[in-house]
């Protein structure tokens, strides 16, 4: 192999963990929802989206808000703090609306309301901030930097590092909190989590204010790279949604496996095998691995989840 | 008849009766507004355009509605607007919803991909049908009353390929575009400009819609040692994304792009990313007509912001005033009349410049290369068809 090649394989090998990274987190959200009300969430797009625009609203100079032009432009750890302190508020209050009033009726009504939620904002999104594309900046204001003949985006390696830092501290959340520990047991099962004392609608509100949070990050991760629309969501939970199936649905590893996975064989494949079959390449491999093993990679036996 | 009491009583009436109830019947039938189709994409991931689209028109009707006579003998101009929104399927729908409304002719969307997908429904309907869509095939499907009001991609495809290859001396061309019908015609035609070079492009990257990450293709590009590229692509989020992965993947050689590539919206968003970049433009500010002078202040005063003239407003602006020229020159609003017209039109002063109908229905014959420096574009050569 000529070193180009290797060059060119390490390059594909750090966008492919970087865009890998955010379906892994937006799988993740997919999937702690699904573990602890039994719902896909297809609003989960849109949990990247929003936190987005919020963020480019206060971020940029001058942003157009209700054909407005705004001048809001606040330091960048201040945005920060108030998008999440927003988002948690949107996730208690999807929570209230979307799910809360319908969580007695099956799964079926849910899964429409989210999908309401989805169109909703889009709509509401494309009315507040017009159609333009927002462009806001990396959290280091920094260009390309290149190691020898490697060039390196440093929003990549933010994405990464980001990425693998919430992984470790959903594991301590998870297996070393009480919290985490409630979270478990009601994503295994509510009614004897219930039986136990955990206050399981509490607990189903903090795992949406979660999920919600993992889209946050997600979108101000992206939004420097993919500029802000109100697509922009779409996209990456699709690919999240197949992450989350082949790494099993409601598989915490699964779906990080799942979305670092999609992403890496989607940019290799998209270099050798052809780009215009980017997308085909990430469906076909979910179809594959539903073939093989239809509970997903890590996923349980489907009997289980019946 | 006898004047009396009674019968001048019943006159009077009569009198008053067609006064107060006839008469405005008379102007109302006189002032019955023109109605007007359009279907821009409104939703979806193409809704800049469709907002631009939507821009342009409101603001020539609004012009023409404003001034004695709006579009002749009182009648306005009253717009009839579907969403196309991102998908051909929609795209149709809107359609035949809005046909049903009673509309003179149909301003469509500049998306080719949703133009070729509703030609089969345009062709049953002979009406005027202003079109923006650049790919070449738009004008060969058949459709009676169809006009493009921008220049074919038979000239932009050529006029970037030779200045690709004469001017910038490229020896290897690589082509990057999107995969729908705008991005794939394109390409298909700088291809065969290509070969009548007796050149073949090193590379031909497609990339899938709404794809966020083209590190593969620019890659793939990198790799074949191209000094040159070409690329067609329509959608200006994803102009900006990928003017941005190019330089950051270090990719130096000079980029040349269809209209989109110096769509307003990709220059602002884009920045510094965007710099030095070439683009075939149907339009350069500051080398234009009084037309074009007085649409850039009128919408700028209107919006609060600049147009994207090419791509965006001004092709539709054009649209509806030349067909409002028509309208009070034949004092008529009759279809067929209106096309035969529309062929006839020869050196009608738009906007985008100069039009005069060719056989095809095409109505631009030249673009020019400009170059994007800091926001701004600049004008490098003017190409002919």
């Amino acid at each position: 192999m000529s070193q180009f090649d290797l060059v060119a394989n390490l390059q594909l090998l750090v966008s492919g963990l970087a865009i890998g990274s955010i379906y892994a987190l937006v799988a993740l959200g997919f999937v702690l929802i699904y573990n602890a009300v039994g719902v896909v969430n297809f609003a989960q797009g849109e949990f990247v989206m929003f936190p987005s625009y919020i963020a480019a609203t206060f971020l940029l100079p001058a942003v157009t808000v209700f054909g407005t032009v705004v001048h809001w432009q606040l330091p960048v750890i201040a945005v920060y703090l108030l998008v999440i302190v927003l988002m948690v508020g949107f996730g208690l209050l999807f929570n209230r609306i979307a799910y809360y009033p319908l969580r007695d009726r099956g799964w079926l009504p849910v899964v429409i309301s989210t999908i309401g939620v989805s169109i909703f904002l889009r709509n509401a999104a494309q009315l507040t901030w017009g159609s333009e594309p927002l462009v806001i900046p990396g959290l280091f204001n920094m260009d390309t930097f290149a190691i020898g003949p490697l060039h390196v985006r440093p929003q990549d390696l933010v994405i990464i590092v980001v990425t693998a830092l919430l992984i470790a501290f959903q594991y301590l959340l998870f297996e070393r909190t009480t919290l985490g520990k409630q979270m478990r047991a009601t994503a295994q099962d509510r009614a004897t989590a219930r039986l136990i004392g955990v206050r399981v609608g509490r607990i189903v509100a903090i795992t949406f204010v979660y999920s919600a949070l993992l889209g946050t990050i997600s979108g101000l991760l992206v939004a420097p790279l993919f500029t802000v629309t109100k697509e922009m969501g779409a996209l990456i939970a699709l690919k999240a949604f197949a992450a989350s199936i082949v790494g099993g649905f409601g598989s915490i590893p699964g779906a990080i496996i799942g979305g670092l996975a999609i992403g890496v064989i989607e940019t290799f494949g998209g270099f050798y095998i052809s780009s215009a079959y980017t997308d085909a390449i990430a469906f076909v491999i979910l179809i594959a691995v539903l073939l093989i093993k239809p509970s997903g990679l890590f996923g349980e036996r489907v009997a289980e989840k019946a | 008849m006898k004047l009396d009491r009674k019968n001048f009583l019943a006159a009077t009436g009569a009198a008053a009766t067609t006064a107060v109830v006839g008469f405005p019947a008379i102007v109302g039938a006189a002032a019955e507004p023109i109605r007007l189709g359009t279907v821009p994409c409104l939703t979806g991931s193409n809704a800049l355009l469709g907002q631009q689209e939507h821009e342009g028109i409101a603001l020539a009707v609004e012009e023409i509605n404003a001034r004695a006579g709006k579009v002749f003998d009182g009648r306005p101009f009253e717009v009839v607007e579907e969403d196309a929104t991102n998908d051909n399927q929609s795209a149709v729908a809107a359609l035949n919803k809005l046909l049903g409304e009673n509309v003179v002719a149909v301003v469509c969307p500049v998306l080719s991909t949703q133009i070729q997908a509703m030609a089969p429904v345009m062709k049953t309907h002979e009406i005027p049908w202003m079109t923006g869509g650049t790919a070449v095939k738009n004008m060969q499907l058949g459709v009676p009353g169809a006009f493009r009001l921008r220049a074919s991609d038979a000239i932009t495809a050529a006029g970037m390929t030779n200045f690709a290859v004469k001017d910038k001396k490229a020896k290897k061309v690589a082509i990057l575009h999107a995969s729908d019908a705008f991005g794939t015609g394109g390409a298909d035609q700088v291809v065969l400009d290509l070969q009548k070079l007796g050149m073949t492009p090193v590379a031909n990257e497609q990339y899938p819609k709404d794809a966020k990450d083209y590190t593969a293709e620019i890659l793939k590009i990198k790799q074949s040692g191209a000094d040159a590229m070409l690329l067609y692509i329509q959608n200006p989020s994803d102009t900006t994304i990928i003017l941005k992965q190019i330089r950051s993947l270090g990719l130096t050689i000079p980029l040349v792009g269809s209209p989109s590539l110096t769509n307003q919206t990709v220059m602002e968003t884009a920045g510094k990313d965007a710099n030095g970049a070439y683009g075939a433009v149907d339009f350069i500010v500051g080398f234009n007509s009084n037309v074009a002078t007085h649409f850039l202040t009128a919408f700028y005063n209107k919006y609060h912001h600049l147009p994207d003239v090419g791509t965006g407003s001004g092709w539709v602006y054009d649209a509806v005033y030349m067909l409002a020229d028509i309208y009070k020159k034949q004092k008529s609003t009759d279809p067929k009349q209106t096309i035969a017209s529309l062929h006839t039109v020869k050196n009608w002063e738009g906007v985008l410049g100069t039009f005069t109908a060719d056989s095809e229905g095409n109505m631009v014959h030249s673009v020019s290369i400009g170059q994007i420096e800091d926001g701004k574009l600049h004008l490098v050569k003017k190409v002919s068809g």
